[in-house]
């Protein structure tokens, strides 16, 4: 079952890089077709989507209020101090 | 530890207590980008020296943390491109032959992917998975694991991906197709087959 010009192992490079820059007409052709027929490339595009559209919500919401990563008592002391420093020499 | 972050009006408060009501989220957001506490410390404290030095350009447009965070981002970029000057360059010829297992001689998946059912809020929900992200960008190497997160995460360009670690947008390209294609491997295993056989 040959599918077309592209194989999958090109077909997932040029997948990976579309979503990098805009690949030109005959690459976005040549992956549709290819798409289309297959099966795995297409879940491979869109376990890259779904990871993206996961990735961008967690970019916009880190707070994760009550955490339990929190300084160490050491480090916020550290910190503490050298902005302390910082403000009495400022 | 004192979790409630006060009110955060126009004026910027006490920079000594800024440590006290920032510092944590601060150093989780550090975290979320370079696994390395010592460092996270680092840039955390560089940013709270910087904030300071630059309070009044501070016009309370936005949040404090908003502005805080605004900082760290770059703090943690510059980190990235000094770090980056001392990092052997990637091995492409090993990822190369890394790509020979995933693909037979005609280029053909040898054990193509499969369905992962879940939407992206679902996946965003799942605390667990979010640590088995973090575990399978631990088994990147760390050129590889920035440049992703800096893409997915930070949504930089590949232009601005470049500039930091001084690398073409073909590397660029390469380096992220990498990333992705090792990343979806690494979940597919440790992530999505266990929840298969686990959920119904």
């Amino acid at each position: 079952m040959s599918h077309w010009m592209h194989n999958c192992k090109e077909v997932t490079r040029m997948v990976s890089e579309s979503l990098d820059r805009k690949l030109p007409l005959h690459q976005r052709m040549g992956i549709r077709v290819h798409l289309f027929m297959c099966k795995f490339c297409s879940r491979y595009r869109k376990q890259l989507l779904l990871l993206r559209e996961a990735m961008r919500l967690k970019e916009r919401c880190v707070e994760d209020k009550g955490s339990p990563i929190t300084l160490s008592p050491e480090a916020r002391e550290r910190i503490k101090r050298s902005f302390i420093n910082s403000l009495n020499k400022a | 530890m004192n979790e409630t972050i006060t009110t955060e009006n126009s004026h910027v408060p006490d920079p000594e207590r800024w440590v006290d009501q920032y510092g944590d989220y601060l150093f989780r957001f550090a975290l979320s980008r370079l696994p390395d506490s010592a460092v996270a410390e680092d840039l955390v404290q560089e940013t709270f020296l910087a904030a300071l030095h630059a309070r009044e350009n501070f016009k309370g447009r936005s949040s404090v943390t908003t502005w805080l965070t605004g900082i760290l981002k770059h703090k943690i970029i510059d980190h990235f491109r000094k770090e980056s000057r001392e990092q052997p360059v990637e091995d492409v010829e090993s990822f190369a032959a890394s790509l020979d297992d995933l693909f037979d001689e005609k280029g053909k998946w040898k054990i193509g992917p499969s369905k992962w059912t879940v939407s992206p809020l679902e996946l965003y929900e799942q605390k667990e998975f979010w640590r088995i992200l973090a575990l399978c960008l631990s088994e990147l190497s760390d050129r590889l694991a920035r440049i992703f997160t800096l893409r997915e995460l930070e949504e930089l360009s590949t232009k601005e991906i470049c500039k930091v670690f001084d690398i073409s947008a073909t590397n660029c390209w390469v380096m992220l197709y990498r990333a992705r294609m090792l990343l979806r491997g690494c979940l597919e295993i440790k992530w999505f087959s266990p929840k298969i056989y686990e959920d119904k």
